[in-house]
């Protein structure tokens, strides 16, 4: 079994492109919010989100012809670009089929989609234009990384909707410990898009301007988007090539509800940190601190926060939701909260739960990190991904030893 | 890394035996359904390769399922079907080690569409069901058949087209292997909808198909009593879109290479589209070569999941078949590769 290291980070954000900005991002507290520019939202009552109005996929991207590909596989590979440059690697690598890429997504190219739509309501099925057809099949968000980078080894899309990123970064992880390959890209992508605003207002899980989660007022979401990357690769093949290290990692687990599509369920996330925790080889009193999925809607808080109560007993560490600067990323969501996770091992703080203004009494045991980073040794960290489906998948990372 | 097939649940315009789907692909004439009343919106054909009579009230029942769209739902029965064949009945001590890997292409594009159309098209962008919007995340099937069959173990959607069925299997290959689960409903579905029907007539890989095919593969554990339909030995992928590098051939000399095959053994190879001498460059021109596609369409994350069901057919009705290695490849448009090994 081999040991895995995060070498390289690639963050493409709204509070930052690019580790230097994501981390000042965090570090400050930014906010991602803003009035939606990307399709017209002026119907909508709510009308912000977290997008990334400074995404410039041709300043970034040396491979990709931009036309060729939708905004979602765009941002999956301008993270994967960035991280792979953060990492020093030098591509194309010795052995291409060594190195593979895998990304997690919620709704896949979905504004390719509803560009899909938009020609169907003008003109008919027969007019749905048929590049926007080929560039729709949500396989393609990897195989941009693959493209963009010259990796020939496996290169899988998982949409496991909004813990879509810690399955990848788990499936890659399984992957290099196993021997399978040297290097794997993992992360996630998704792009704000009209639809699922639309079923996030009609949820009643959109919040207006402010996602505040922890917080006694908190009202829901806000949709956002990104690409989120890491570079993954075995410790011998870290040494060998003298690459900085930021952190390991040190396991995951992935359970499914398998009780309701939309809410979810206490137990079922409780036993996934367990999961987590015991492929990891930690207990609950290694962790130092838990980057939550936090998605500042009443229902997932309140789960969230009594299945961290059930595992960590009266010994719960600090908490914070970087979905409160960010907004809700979806597939991206668990990817950024691993590089957060693993910005905080190395630097050595906790990212902070901005717009947090009101203790929640139902929550007593929840310190949220409010509103300001905080120095902190972190050890060990647990991120947690939940999504739609059930279908829940939390790392775990740790310093390098 | 490998994974017995004890149970399977297919469901194709063939029919709903992996016995009537080799004969469909046999016959390798296009199985055509006529489609013209199923939906308000003209179709580009009048006879498509979808499956008939699939009554979702008469096999799931009418509670909790009016919001299901049909590829869910399809996956829902095809799912019960692989369960009760491989005689595996979720019970509170086994659940949470039995899980679904399921392939995808893009979810439901109706199912999306539809939803994202009402934001066009209402008074107010807003005014969508939001009981439809669980229907638009890819994981919808994977979810929904573990709610109905109380599994709580590894759940995932894996995206990749025609490929999506051999990435699944190395996706569930690995959760055995780690030890994560016991067993995995791995699979694929694909629904017929104009959607589908004009996407593929509109980018030339028409007709669309439909079908939903999902296997029982179980950790081959000492005390594993149910004899397999078939073993998988390995699954080996990449991504080669040169076009001057045969990225296929290598794939499978891998694929074969990890299952410790003889490439001079293969006895079939199945897949969307084969010619005679396909792979001939690796396995022997006499292996048989079985294609779905002729007869079935394009069924998109499901193309893998029917090949295996080709195979079991195979098996099944040859006795010499019996114990004799077979390939499952697949090549997407954009340059990926995939290979799997199965024994019988």
């Amino acid at each position: 079994m081999h040991r895995v290291v995060v070498t390289g980070l690639g963050p493409v954000s709204g509070i930052g492109i690019g580790v230097n900005e994501f981390t000042a991002g965090l570090r400050s507290g930014r906010s991602a919010a803003a009035p939606i520019t990307s399709f017209d939202a002026s119907g909508f009552p709510h009308h912000w989100a977290g997008e990334v109005p400074a995404f410039r996929p041709e300043a970034l991207l040396r491979r990709l012809r931009v036309a060729d590909w939708g905004r979602s596989a765009l941002f999956a590979a301008a993270a994967a670009r960035l991280a792979a440059m953060d990492a020093g690697l030098s591509l194309p690598a010795t052995d291409p089929a060594r190195v593979g890429a895998v990304v997690g997504t919620t709704s896949g190219e979905s504004t390719v989609v509803e560009q899909l739509t938009a020609e169907l309501v003008a003109g008919g099925y027969p007019t749905m234009s048929a590049e926007a057809l080929r560039q729709a099949p949500a396989e393609r968000l990897s195989y941009a990384v693959s493209a963009e980078l010259g990796l020939a080894g496996e290169s899988v899309t998982l949409t496991t909707a909004c813990s879509a990123s810690n399955y990848a970064i788990g499936y890659a992880y399984d992957l290099l410990c196993w021997g399978e390959a040297d290097v794997m890209v993992a992360g996630g992508a998704d792009s704000v898009c009209r639809w699922a605003h639309a079923g996030f207002y009609r949820l009643g899980a959109l919040t207006e301007h402010a996602c505040r989660p922890f917080d006694r007022d908190r009202s829901g979401i806000l949709t956002g988007e990104g690409g989120a990357a890491l570079v993954l690769e075995t410790l011998e093949h870290a040494r060998d090539r003298g690459a900085r290290i930021y952190a390991e990692v040190l396991g995951y687990g992935v359970n499914c509800d398998a009780h309701h599509m939309v809410a979810p369920n206490e137990e079922s996330v409780a036993a996934c940190m367990r999961l987590a925790q015991e492929n990891a080889g930690v207990k609950p009193e290694d962790i130092d601190y838990i980057s939550t999925h936090g998605t500042g809607t009443p229902a997932n808080d309140l789960c969230e926060a009594r299945a961290i109560r059930a595992v960590f007993g009266d010994r719960v560490p600090p908490v914070s939701s970087i979905k409160s600067m960010l907004g809700h990323t979806m597939g991206a969501a668990s990817g950024f909260g691993a590089i957060a996770t693993t910005l905080g091992i190395r630097h050595g703080f906790l990212p902070p739960t901005i717009n947090w203004a009101t203790p929640d009494p139902q929550l007593s045991w929840i310190d949220p990190v409010p509103n300001t980073a905080r120095p902190a040794t972190v050890r060990v960290a647990q991120n947690n991904g939940l999504a739609f489906g059930g279908n829940n998948a939390i790392t775990i990372f740790g310093a390098i030893r | 890394m490998t994974g017995l097939v004890t149970g399977w649940g297919v469901l194709s315009a063939a029919g709903e035996s992996v016995s009537e789907l080799l004969a469909a692909v046999r016959a390798g004439a296009v199985v055509g359904v006529d489609v013209r009343d199923r939906f308000d919106e003209p179709l580009p054909t009048a006879q498509a390769p979808a499956i008939a009579d699939f009554d979702v009230r008469r096999l799931l029942g009418r509670k909790g399922t009016s919001f299901l769209d049909r590829a869910t739902a399809l996956a829902m029965v095809a799912c019960g079907r692989a369960l009760a064949d491989g005689g595996l009945t979720p019970d509170d001590d086994n659940r949470h080690r039995i899980g679904v890997v399921l392939g995808t292409t893009t979810g439901s594009l109706k199912s999306t569409m539809d939803f994202s159309r009402e934001t066009l098209v209402q008074d107010k962008p807003y005014l969508v069901n939001p009981v439809l919007f669980p229907n638009t995340v890819m994981n919808c099937a994977s979810g929904q058949a573990a709610i109905r069959y109380g599994l709580r173990g590894v759940n995932a959607t894996v995206a990749g087209g025609p490929l999506a069925f051999l990435y699944a299997l190395r996706y569930a290959l690995n959760a055995l292997r780690r030890g994560y689960v016991d067993a995995l409903l791995v699979g694929g579905v694909e629904e017929y909808t104009p959607n589908t029907a004009w996407a593929a007539e509109l980018t030339g890989a028409g007709p669309a198909g439909e079908a939903a095919a999902v296997y029982l593969l179980r950790r081959p554990t000492p005390g594993l009593t149910e004899a397999p339909r078939a073993q998988v030995l390995s699954v080996a992928t990449g991504f080669q879109p040169e076009p001057s590098v045969d990225g296929l051939a290598g794939c499978v000399r891998r694929a074969l290479a990890t299952a410790k095959v003889r490439p001079a053994d293969v006895w079939a190879i199945a897949s969307g589209d084969l010619d005679a001498d396909s792979l001939s460059e690796v396995v022997p021109v006499a292996a048989q070569r079985w294609s779905v596609r002729p007869a079935l369409g394009d069924c998109q994350s499901v193309t893998g999941a029917l090949a295996l069901g080709v195979l079991l057919g195979r098996y099944a009705e040859d006795p010499d078949a019996r114990g004799r290695p077979a390939l499952i490849v697949g090549r997407s448009r954009d340059g990926a590769v995939a290979a799997a090994v199965v024994r019988g």
